[in-house]
């Protein structure tokens, strides 16, 4: 077994973009895991569409051998996404770490993202290891940078590492530090075993593979382990490390990381957080588990044309299997038939099991408007959770709907605080605390309402702050407002996907904006089709879409009937992601209207 | 009839061509592809099941593009080019040349035949009777029931109007577009309105017996008291068929240029519809029946070539840029005339693309071709040939449009209503957009 005073275990935070995937290569390559050969760059984003949209998802691990003064360290680095959308994940991860890089841009120093990921890493008591990167660019400013850190997350500038990842610059020092000041697990090898689940993932031909972390004791190939949430048994037949590849060895002791491999089925039969035992000689002290996922978003998926109801709960299904952090349950709407409730964790998330279903699972999806959860309060006293509007039982029977209220947090352009504010108040923001990093940025923290920030709130805050804005944000609790339930009639007939809740000062606003936006997407038929927004039965904003008065072709002879049949086929495909509600053809991006920004 | 004229073709060649003359006369032509009124009794069901069957599709078209202009039009998107005083002799036996090897052997009967452009009568009077003489040839030996030549007024003076006469030509279709100076000046047309009628008393005084005019409706300017009384003038003329089109903004064309431009405002949609409505109106109250959407014609003097082609029958084409569609399979020729000639040269043929019909591709044809006759989409021709019932192929969106007043299902044909003319292209879309899925599919057609 290894000696615990030689491992280090640690994980990178950064921002989106501040260099987290460079600097993950740069380490394996200078430790000699990877030759410069086979360096691929950014090698622990393997999944095609993290590479397309140029962010970490899932995970990823290694386990790298570091000499030093004579000495040889075992480094398991193990990788976090990024994204505000995956706070759940990061906690996974830190949870089997002793310590953590918090990478800042030189440039552009703290962003909201590293200040969440740096409290999470706080609130799990690691070390934290300061780092400055991209110091090569000519507009670096690492010591302000560092100065900065310091004032937001409290951490000793003096003690910041500066690297650039790019060239390779103070990375020899980056590895010294880490040998000095993040700490070697405790534990012992000859306690009962005690190891965590943080994660799992799928293989078609070995079963699931459960990455996870030894606390105490160890375990091998044979052994018979129990799964302690779960109650179950048994027989490891494979345990591995990633250095990157995954490669097998005999067993894996106290401190270290690694896989294991146990003829187990389906990710439904692992809890992630789950404490592994011997069966023999079982721990009584479990490790504290994990909180399971929340999903914070949720929408319907109906199959599209050419797209059976059966085929797309296959597909979700299968996709479920390599990512269980999102849910799904049948829902029948009047408007659109059967299809599938789904939560995601948010809305990138969303949008990423949307296109993996489509691309991976070769079904056309047809996506409502993501909503968030709500709690209801009924007349009787008690309460009810709806992720959709249509679920909101009859108003006479509610007494007050309470939204997920979150705590944002933005950091901007000092000369941008007045238009943040005013947007975040537009968006019944409450505001917190107001602090200045430096004197040309600041960070606003602010209550606001999930729902307020599904829609377009980012792109907002984008554009008010020319591009330097950014926000991270996590759940707060439940808070009741004024809310109503706002339904849309498209050609007089209730259409139960397209209601929205809405604040009652916000909803003759947004049903104005919403109809302006269908008679748009819905576009023109042979007959006139009255929009209304209603709510509770009384029409608070009406469009209509004029009929067509004319559309005829005028000539076609002989020489006309390739292109006027091709042009036939194209509009024939493109009635494939609509949904025909009485006699109206509903195109999918009608169903995103909601979210359109205002224009 | 069908019976008759079968076996009249077996007859001597004298009596023949006089009969032949004598029926033109009398515009017969459309009853030999079938009647468009329909007529009840047993001669009809069995004539219907010769045409229109593909095993028995022993008629077809012939059409031959002769692609010169005095100027090419600002609306126009056909392949034309402007003479300018080039030599059109080389062209022009090229084409003869591709009509000879594409006629010589063919197994089916030219049924019809249509030269069109371009402007055929500007050509100088030895190329175009070097084009007409073995169209009237084919015409003679194949007992043809229609032979049409395009014209524009002041193309034609007697010399011409008399070769073709002689040559065979019975129908004239020429372009009057309109009756105003100022709208005609829109579409960038030389002629002068005056020149409608002198030249239509030259086709008449040398007996052209039937003659179409093409007129076009929502011109920039145009208002509906104009396009009334254009409509009325050409009325006066008294042709046996009256063609009148929607002005339609093609891509690639200078008309639409100059809208993208902002320097010409169209009609707008509701003044269009209007015209269309008012021309459907005036032509029936003066004796014309609307056949198709854009086609008007006294009873029996419907253009037999053009409801080949909106029956989805086989036509055989010569000439730059022209398209032909036989055997189950469609070919254009290049549209270039230096190209051509050189293909003709050194091939014998000019085609440059081709398509192998499926039956997808067949039934999308059929419904968009044959839903534009007045008559509709033949029920039985389209289970003759697709081997399904089209009702049951478009079960639900033929509810919903029927519902909607758009078309109405009789027992032999699907076909629109005079409001589902006014968005026939919709229609369409709808028709075919949601087909039924499942035990019914469709098979693939073999030539």
């Amino acid at each position: 077994m290894a000696d615990l005073s030689l491992i280090r275990n640690f994980s990178i935070v950064a921002h989106i973009d501040h260099g987290k995937s460079t600097l993950a290569d740069r380490i394996m390559e200078r430790t000699g895991a990877v030759s410069k050969r086979d360096m691929r760059d950014q090698l622990l984003d393997d999944m095609d569409l993290e590479r397309e949209m140029g962010i970490t998802i899932k995970a990823n691990r290694a386990t790298v051998n570091y000499k030093s003064h004579g000495k040889s360290y075992m480094f398991n680095l193990i990788d976090t996404p990024g994204h505000v959308d995956f706070h759940y994940e990061v906690s996974r991860s830190l949870a089997a770490c002793e310590g953590v890089l918090v990478l800042v841009d030189a440039t552009q120093g703290v962003q909201a993202q590293t200040v969440a990921n740096a409290y999470l890493a706080l609130e799990a008591d690691l070390e934290i290891l300061l780092v400055i990167n991209k110091i090569d660019l000519p507009a670096a400013r690492p010591e302000d940078i560092a100065l900065e850190v310091e004032q937001v997350l409290g951490l000793e500038a003096a003690d910041a590492v500066f690297t650039s990842a790019k060239t390779g610059e103070g990375i020899d020092e980056l590895l010294e530090a880490i040998v000095a000041k993040i700490p070697p697990p405790s534990g012992s090898v000859d306690k009962p075993l005690r190891a965590l689940i943080y994660d799992a993932k799928p293989d078609p031909h070995r079963g699931v593979i459960c990455h996870m972390r030894v606390f105490d004791g160890s375990f091998a190939r044979g052994d018979k382990i129990d799964l302690m949430g779960v109650d179950r048994s048994y027989i490891i037949t494979e345990v591995g490390k990633y250095t990157p590849k995954s490669t097998v060895i005999a067993a894996l002791g106290a401190g270290e990381v690694g896989y294991f491999v146990a003829g187990i089925k389906t990710l439904a039969d692992v809890n992630i957080g789950d404490t592994v035992t011997r069966a023999s000689n079982p721990t009584d002290k479990p490790l504290p588990g994990y909180v399971p996922p929340q999903q914070m978003v949720f929408c319907d998926f109906y199959p599209g044309t050419g797209t059976t109801t059966a085929q797309l709960r296959e597909a979700m299904e299968k996709l479920w299997l390599t990512d269980s952090s999102f849910t799904y349950n049948t829902v029948s709407s009047d408007a659109l038939g059967i299809g599938f409730r789904c939560g995601f964790l948010g809305l990138l998330h969303m949008k990423i099991i949307q296109e993996r279903l489509e691309r991976e699972g070769d079904v056309s999806v047809v996506q409502t408007a993501p909503t968030v959860e709500y709690e209801v309060l009924l007349q009787d006293g008690s309460t009810m959770r709806i992720e959709s509007p249509s679920e909101l039982p009859d108003m006479s029977l509610v007494d007050e709907i309470r939204e997920p209220i979150v705590l944002a947090q933005m950091i901007i352009p000092a000369d941008c605080v007045g238009t943040v504010m005013r947007l975040s108040l537009d968006r019944r923001g409450e505001q917190k605390k107001t602090e200045y990093l430096s004197q040309t940025r600041v960070m606003l923290t602010y209550r606001l309402p999930l729902s307020e920030i599904i829609y377009d709130f980012y792109d907002k805050l984008k554009s008010c702050t020319r591009g330097y804005g950014t926000v991270d944000y996590e759940i707060e609790d439940f808070r009741a407002d004024d809310m109503i339930k706002m339904d849309i009639l498209v050609n007089g007939v209730p259409v139960d996907a397209l209601s929205v809740i809405v604040h009652r000062e916000k909803a003759q606003y947004r049903g104005r904006k919403l109809i302006a936006r269908l008679k748009k997407e819905i576009g023109r038929h042979m007959f006139e089709i009255p929009l209304q927004a209603a709510v509770g039965g009384k029409i608070i904003a009406r469009e209509t879409i004029r009929a067509f008065r004319k559309d005829v072709t005028a000539k076609c002879y002989g020489g006309d009937v390739t292109r006027k049949r091709k042009l036939l086929e194209s509009q024939k495909a493109g009635k494939k992601r609509m949904k025909v509600v009485g006699n109206v053809e509903i195109p999918q991006g009608a169903f995103m209207s909601i979210l359109a920004p205002d224009d | 009839m069908w019976d008759r004229l079968a076996n009249r073709s077996n007859t001597a060649d004298g009596p023949k061509m006089t009969e032949w003359r004598r029926r033109r006369g009398k515009a017969v032509h459309l009853r030999d592809w079938k009647p468009l009124v329909q007529q009840v009794d047993s001669a009809q069901s069995m004539h219907e099941t010769n045409v229109n069957h593909p095993a028995n599709d022993s008629n077809c078209g012939l059409y031959v593009h002769l692609p010169f202009c005095e100027t090419k039009c600002g609306y126009c998107d056909f392949y034309s080019v402007p003479t300018h005083g080039r030599d059109t002799a080389p062209l022009v036996f090229a084409i003869v040349r591709e009509l000879k090897r594409r006629t010589d052997h063919i197994e089916q009967r030219i049924l019809t035949i249509f030269c069109g452009g371009g402007t055929p009568t500007i050509l100088p009077i030895d190329q175009l009777d070097a084009v007409l003489t073995p169209l009237g040839g084919l015409a003679k030996r194949h007992d043809s029931i229609e032979f049409t030549v395009e014209a524009n007024p002041a193309t034609v003076d007697d010399e011409k109007t008399r070769l073709m006469v002689s040559a065979g030509v019975g129908r004239v279709s020429m372009g009057a577009q309109s009756f105003f100076p100022s709208e005609l000046a829109a579409l960038e047309r030389l002629h002068d309105p005056d020149d409608i009628p002198v030249s239509f008393a030259t086709l008449r005084r040398n007996g052209v017996e039937r003659i179409n005019l093409d007129l076009i409706f929502g011109i920039p300017g145009q208002t509906l008291e104009t396009w009334s009384q254009s409509l009325r003038r050409a009325v006066d003329l008294s042709p046996d068929h009256l063609a009148c089109y929607g002005l339609t903004y093609e891509p690639a064309t200078r008309l639409t240029a100059q809208r993208n431009l902002g320097k010409i405002t169209p009609c707008g949609e509701n003044l269009e519809a209007e015209m269309f409505e008012l021309t459907t109106e005036t032509l029936e109250a003066a004796g014309f029946k609307q056949y198709e959407i854009s086609n008007y014609a006294l009873p029996g003097c419907e253009c037999a070539h053009n409801v080949g082609y909106w029956r989805n029958q086989p036509y055989v084409a010569v000439g730059p840029s022209a398209v032909g569609c036989i055997h189950g399979e469609r070919y254009k020729n290049i549209a270039d005339i230096g190209g051509y000639i050189r293909m003709i040269d050194e091939r014998g043929d000019a085609v440059v693309e081709r398509e192998t019909l499926t039956g997808e591709m067949l039934v999308l044809e059929m419904v968009m071709m044959q839903m534009r006759l007045v008559e509709g989409l033949s029920i039985s021709a389209f289970r003759a040939r697709i081997g399904i019932d089209p009702r049951a192929l478009f079960q639900r969106p033929i509810e919903r449009l029927a519902e909607l007043g758009k078309i109405q299902v009789s027992d032999t044909h699907i076909a629109l209503t005079q409001s589902g003319r006014l968005v026939a292209d919709r229609v369409m879309t709808q028709l075919v957009g949601e087909p039924a899925t499942g035990p019914i599919s469709l098979p693939v057609l073999s030539g």
